[in-house]
């Protein structure tokens, strides 16, 4: 380890340029897991609340109400079924008028129908398996209309998706950059130390003793890079999450902005050594040709 | 300790193919002293190293120490080159390490227990008469004692054979004469020589069984 410290000290300017590269790809793929990980936490909450409604041409008899729900409840895919009276309607509707819920005494009648409220099983809240519930309750006699439905969850699905993929992308394009710098600072090491590699060769030292030191010395660099870019998000999440958490609660539903946790954090940091060690490693192979 | 069987070694020089070692058959016993001469140029140099692995036969058999060189693999060869010592002409002393550290250097990437390595490494130093300069560094060395690290370095190891590649090329004739009966002393002590020169009144002066080398044939072997 020694060794290997001191040749990063050797590496100079290049070994710096090696860390600072190993940190901007991190950051960057950090970066974008942070996003993926809080878009992916609304859109497990939004999923959760995906629900159909069966507007109903006549408020029903109890009688007839029982029957319905029986039916419904015997459908594939459903959890759960919730009546909503047509007087709850104008209460929910007076409630979310706020101060504006004197219109509603003006109304010469409730206009509102009475509804069930639909929520899809667990595992049937794709917009597939909602359009074809949506299909089965729209073919009931009682059915007015049927509406909602998860378009909208699985579109946020796709931004977190596409998130992912973008993460990977110029993740991985940045830590090719990062690999070969490491690759580069080491070579310039191996060539600096030569002869004591080959004198290393000519007593008999084995392989590992030769190599070792080039593979701890990308892995301390990568290690430094990873706690670095660690360092930076940390201070950006610290920044921007409490300004960020109140556009996120609007357009999202979500509370709070989550950092990454700490097997996440681990595995980054993880990430950081394995990215030197393959520079390392690769400087090693070009020494040797 | 070393056998070598009907060994060609051919160098690509361009479209041709140059033989640098042709048809060279010999076998050194245990405990010899031996030289290998010939003029520059006659493959002494690719013959040894032939022997320590550092290049592969054309054509032939090869053992040394009791490794099969021939089909010595990749992963083989520092166990071959670990029974082995080897100096050069030029001495390759670490210039940034002092005479201490280059032997202890050579104990420590073998892997010795760190108690081991100051009394080994001054041990071999006081073979080679360069126990006050452990502190020097190669820079403020004479040739003669900078060979000395080298032998110290080679033997620190115990090896079973040494090779020796022109050691008192650089040498005036006083200091080869030192380091001849460095060598001398070493071999006394149970390793086996092989002492490569291109200094026929040297080889001459050894008289000691003589190889010669010519245009990489094997063209006298006696003594």
């Amino acid at each position: 380890m020694s060794e290997a410290l001191v040749d990063l000290r050797r590496a100079g300017r290049v070994g710096v340029s090696a860390v600072l590269l190993i940190t901007l790809s991190l950051t960057a793929l950090g970066g974008f897991w942070l996003l993926s990980l809080n878009l992916g936490r609304a859109v497990v909450q939004w999923r959760d609340r995906v629900r159909v409604v069966v507007f109903l041409k006549d408020e029903p008899t109890p009688s007839a109400l029982a029957d319905l729900t029986s039916r419904v409840e015997g459908l594939d895919g459903v959890h759960r079924v919730r009546y909503v009276s047509k007087a709850e309607a104008l209460s929910s509707l007076r409630q979310s008028l706020g101060a504006q819920s004197g219109v509603v005494d003006h109304l010469p009648r409730n206009p509102l129908p009475a509804s069930l409220e639909v929520t899809p099983a667990e595992g049937a809240t794709t917009p597939e398996a909602t359009r074809a519930l949506a299909a089965k309750l729209a073919a009931f006699p009682e059915t007015e209309e049927v509406q909602g439905g998860a378009e909208w969850v699985e579109g946020l699905a796709r931004w977190q998706r596409l998130f992912q993929v973008v993460a990977l992308a110029v993740g991985a394009v940045l830590a090719l950059a990062a690999i070969l710098t490491v690759t580069t600072a080491t070579t310039l090491v191996l060539h600096a130390r030569r002869a004591e590699t080959e004198v290393m060769r000519l007593v008999g030292a084995s392989e590992s003793v030769v190599r070792v030191p080039q593979l701890l010395q990308g892995m301390v660099q990568g290690l430094l890079g990873a706690v670095v870019a660690l360092g930076l998000l940390e201070v950006a999440y610290a920044v921007g999450a409490p300004r960020l958490e109140p556009l996120l609660q609007l357009t999202l539903g979500l509370a709070r902005a989550v950092f990454l946790s700490l097997p996440q954090i681990l595995l980054l940091i993880a990430g950081g050594a394995i990215l030197g060690g393959l520079g390392g490693l690769l400087a090693r192979g070009r020494a040797v040709a | 300790m070393i056998r070598l069987h009907r060994v060609c070694k051919l160098f690509q020089g361009g479209p041709m193919k140059l033989p640098a070692l042709n048809d060279v058959s010999f076998t050194v016993d245990k405990g010899e002293f031996v030289v290998l001469s010939g003029a520059s140029g006659a493959g002494k140099t690719t013959l040894l190293r032939l022997l320590y692995a550092d290049e592969q036969a054309s054509e032939g058999d090869i053992e040394v120490a009791g490794f099969n060189v021939t089909n010595l693999r990749r992963s083989e060869i520092p166990h071959l080159r670990r029974s082995l010592g080897i100096v050069f002409q030029d001495a390759k002393l670490l210039a940034g390490r002092t005479v201490f550290e280059n032997i202890a250097f050579v104990l420590r990437v073998l892997g010795a227990a760190r108690h081991e390595i100051t009394p080994k490494a001054f041990q071999a130093l006081k073979a080679v008469g360069l126990s006050t300069r452990a502190q020097a560094y190669p820079a403020q060395l004479s040739q003669g004692e900078a060979q000395r690290v080298a032998l110290a370095r080679a033997i620190v190891k115990s090896p079973a054979l040494l090779l020796a590649d022109e050691p008192t090329g650089n040498l005036d004739e006083e200091m080869a004469g030192e380091i001849i009966d460095l060598i001398k002393d070493i071999w006394s002590r149970g390793t086996t020589v092989l002492f490569a020169t291109h200094q026929s009144r040297l080889a001459a002066q050894l008289k000691r069984r003589t190889l010669r080398l010519d245009s990489g044939v094997l063209t006298k072997d006696e003594g």
